[in-house]
């Protein structure tokens, strides 16, 4: 069969277009990009150790001694095994062989006695105050003598700030660890970092250590993987519809409906770990009083924001603690829930009376606060509505948005917010340390509050408890003493909900963990 | 002629009349918003939370549940009153500043023209924001920030009227009787220096919507409840498939504002006859 020149050409052509399309396929089915959560938008670090605000592309970057699976239960990652003495005084961990950071240093013994003083005077710091000292046994065990029982350490060890970096890079980098680069033995290397933009991370081809909780024992499917920052969560959402992401961590709940009848989008919730709330400063006028602090809890309708806002997804937040922490079965009589009358009553007997505006004054002064906020549709959102909720009782409020990556640092002054609308995910008691803790006045501390008896408490919580039990009941108590001094308001519990593009990836059915990090994610593949 | 006869000539045009109606109205909603109104601006009903327009709400219910007209209307008093105090002082300090700086001239006259050539190769937005990330959000910084961002404007335009009139017979015959710098500047300068710079004033007014309404986009400007134009569009962003009305009925209020300040202004400038004395600048 003979050809003519032009058939020849043509057919040329379209082979070489076949080739260079196929490879752009390949290409493709490696590669996938995600949004992270809204609320963590602006994270300013993937510094473990002194970081106080994380994404969850950390558990990427770093792997941690041990994992939680959503029943609660502890998984091994890089110990293989653990056991404590009865007395709670003394832990060892033995460690999993053949495990090198991306910088090709190994991990073994040693780098267990370098990570743990790391955390002395950071804001982490709590999570290893309870360890006296880190001891070698051999290369791949190492003991932990207590200085006093922590029914919570592996709770803690399962943290993200519990991750653990390569001791040379991050004696190497110092402050730049985290931010110009960061350097683990995760399944993904740490490629490049924008703050407030985006991640790209590639995959660690030697990583052959994940936990029993991943399907896939190797290295992860998705060679590259880019994790975008969209604070508006409508981009988003269009982003998500028009291919150009392949999938959002967090989804508000108007988005719902919408996304469901997309052919091509699956939703999917996780139970919530997260809280939002209204910090009180207590230290300057008017909430230094009581009173005003108790009436401006009880004057936010959780139930109303959780109607109308949130289309009934999630719950209302009554106490600070989310619902299946056993710390939340707190006394109901110190449960906030909505109750104007008991905050126009509050008001009217601490001498604030209804003005003709409809803001309370007293002595020519208006009941005037101001209301922070930060950047983000949900913020806002709540924002406005707590602001009007504020006003049916005659507390008039002023919103100011901050960016998500400086307001931290206007906390930190102390003295210029007064209420604000915040949220935290975390599902352990010891957020109630982490939030109220008289050490951290100003962030994260933002209610400004340091009171003597909590102080005790607080220190028979994070450090007295011998048992899991001794330490659920001291938190309890301490959580009773915070609801009692009204040094915040609840307002809502979110679940998590989750939404990808069908055509792109493949999710596993049922998310490992509490959240969406490495051990979901390494099971993830491109189609 | 009256003063007022060039206005009487703009209204009598097609465009000049049809724009001055759409600005009187405009104007009467920011000055009786509580009369008007059909609700209060400020008061959330989340059950009726994005409602679609129709007979209870005429341009529909924004994601708070307030009525969406209500707002509008409210927000035309925000938006002008911010674009025209911030231009009038704008405007005001231009005419000082240029009459001063093109009357005297030397060291003065140069340092002046240096300041407002450097502000006049930024955009107004960029100004606007650089000066609110100093003194912070809210109405007053918005005046403040878009004030400024225009100063540079006037002045230049003041400063070459000047220059044109100072060399004028009849203020040479002024300074021979004896009369002061003041006197002159503001008795016989200005006076004929005014009317472009005027003109100038009011279109400048319609980009000083846009740019509160961009402010308020960005959530620099007004803060809630305060209606504002922009910052109704910005909240409607969230909801662009949910209620499209929410981002809509603001984006044609400024539309319809910003394109009647304009017609009107030109057909003021050809009541006026002074195309060519603003394009001397």
């Amino acid at each position: 069969m003979r050809f003519t020149t032009t058939t020849r050409l043509v057919a040329s052509s379209m082979l070489v277009s076949a080739s260079v399309f196929g490879l752009a396929i390949v290409a493709n089915a490696q590669e996938a990009t995600f949004v992270v959560s809204s609320q963590n938008v602006g994270t300013p670090s993937y510094n473990p150790i002194n970081g106080t605000q994380l994404n969850d592309a950390i558990t990427l970057i770093f792997d941690r001694m041990v994992i939680q699976d959503a029943d609660q239960t502890f998984h091994g990652q890089l110990a293989t095994e653990w056991e404590s003495t009865a007395d709670g005084m003394s832990w060892t961990f033995k460690l999993r062989p053949g495990v090198t950071f991306h910088d090709g240093e190994p991990f073994n013994a040693d780098t267990i006695t370098w990570w743990i003083p790391q955390f002395a005077d950071t804001e982490n710091a709590f999570m290893t105050d309870a360890i006296e000292s880190v001891e070698v046994i051999d290369e791949l065990t190492v003991r932990f003598a207590m200085k006093n029982p922590d029914p919570n350490l592996l709770s803690n060890m399962s943290s993200g700030f519990m991750s653990i970096p390569s001791p040379k890079a991050f004696d190497a980098l110092g402050d730049d660890f985290g931010v110009t680069a960061a350097v683990g033995s995760g399944p993904f290397k740490l490629e490049s970092f924008t703050v407030g933009q985006e991640t790209v991370l590639t995959a660690n081809e030697d990583y052959a250590w994940a936990s029993d909780l991943s399907e896939n024992q190797g290295a992860p499917h998705i060679k590259t993987l880019t994790f975008r920052e969209i604070s508006e969560d409508s981009t988003a959402f269009l982003e998500l519809s028009t291919g150009g992401v392949d999938m959002l961590y967090s989804v508000p709940t108007d988005f719902l409906p919408r996304l469901e009848a997309e052919d091509t989008v699956q939703v999917g919730t996780m139970p919530g770990t997260g809280l939002f709330y209204i910090p009180i400063n207590t230290t300057v006028e008017p909430f230094t009083d009581i009173k005003v602090r108790e009436a401006a809890a009880f004057a936010i309708n959780q139930q109303e924001i959780l109607d109308n806002l949130y289309g009934g997804v999630g719950s209302v937040a009554n106490t600070f603690l989310i619902d299946s922490l056993l710390a939340a079965n707190v006394d109901p009589a110190l449960k906030i829930s909505y109750d104007p009358d008991r905050s126009n009553a509050l008001l009217d007997e601490a001498g604030w009376p209804m003005g003709s505006d409809g803001v309370r004054e007293k002595e020519g002064t208006k009941l005037q606060v101001a209301l922070w906020t930060q950047n983000g549709t949900e913020f806002k959102r709540v924002t406005e509505v707590v602001q009007a909720q504020l006003k049916a009782v005659g507390i008039g409020a002023d919103i100011t948005v901050f960016d998500s990556a400086t307001i931290n640092d206007q906390y930190r002054k102390g003295t210029e917010h007064q209420l604000a609308v915040r949220s935290y995910s975390w599902a352990n008691a010891d957020i109630i340390d982490w939030f109220f803790s008289g050490q951290r006045l100003g962030y994260p501390n933002v209610s400004m509050w340091n009171d003597p008896t909590a102080e005790e408490m607080n220190v028979a919580a994070m450090s007295g408890s011998r048992t899991w039990e001794e330490r659920v009941a001291n938190f309890t108590t301490y959580h009773e003493y915070v609801l009692s001094q009204f040094v915040f308001a609840p307002i809502y519990q979110p679940v998590q909900i989750y939404a990808y593009s069908r055509d792109s990836i493949s999710v596993p059915e049922v998310v490992r963990g509490t959240r969406l990090q490495s051990q979901t994610v390494v099971d993830i593949t491109v189609n | 002629m009256t003063a007022f006869a060039p206005i009487r000539t703009a209204i009598g045009s097609p465009r000049g009349g049809a724009s001055a109606a759409v600005l009187v109205l405009v104007v009467t909603c920011a000055l009786f918003a509580p009369l008007i109104a059909p609700y209060a601006y400020d008061i959330q009903n989340l059950p009726s939370a994005n409602t679609q327009p129709g007979a209870a709400h005429w341009m529909g219910t924004d994601e708070f549940g307030r009525d969406l007209m209500s707002r509008i209307i409210y927000g035309a008093r925000t938006s002008l009153t911010v674009a025209v105090t911030a231009i009038s002082i704008s405007v005001a300090a231009g005419l000082t500043l240029g009459a001063m700086a093109g009357y005297f001239g030397g060291w003065f006259d140069r340092a002046v023209t240096a300041v407002v050539d450097l502000t006049w190769s930024f955009p107004e937005i960029l100004i606007a924001l650089i000066l609110i990330a100093i003194i912070g959000p809210g109405l007053e910084s918005t005046m403040v920030a878009i004030s400024i961002a225009y100063l540079a404007q006037f002045t230049r335009l003041t400063r070459a009227q000047i220059m044109a009139l100072k060399n004028e017979t009849y203020v040479e015959a002024t300074t021979n009787l004896g009369a002061g710098h003041f006197h002159i500047i503001f008795r016989h300068l200005l006076p004929n220096a005014l009317t472009p710079v005027i003109v100038a004033g009011m279109l400048a007014t319609g980009d000083a919507i846009i740019l509160e309404a961009t402010l308020g986009f960005f959530g620099l400007g007004a803060q809630p409840p305060t209606p504002s134009w922009g910052a109704m569009m910005s909240s409607g962003t969230a909801q662009i498939f949910i209620a499209p009305w929410i981002i809509i009925f603001p984006g044609l209020a400024i539309a319809i504002t910003v394109i009647s300040i304009n017609l009107f202004g030109d057909a003021l400038i050809e009541a006026l006859d002074i195309r060519n004395r603003l394009r001397s600048v």
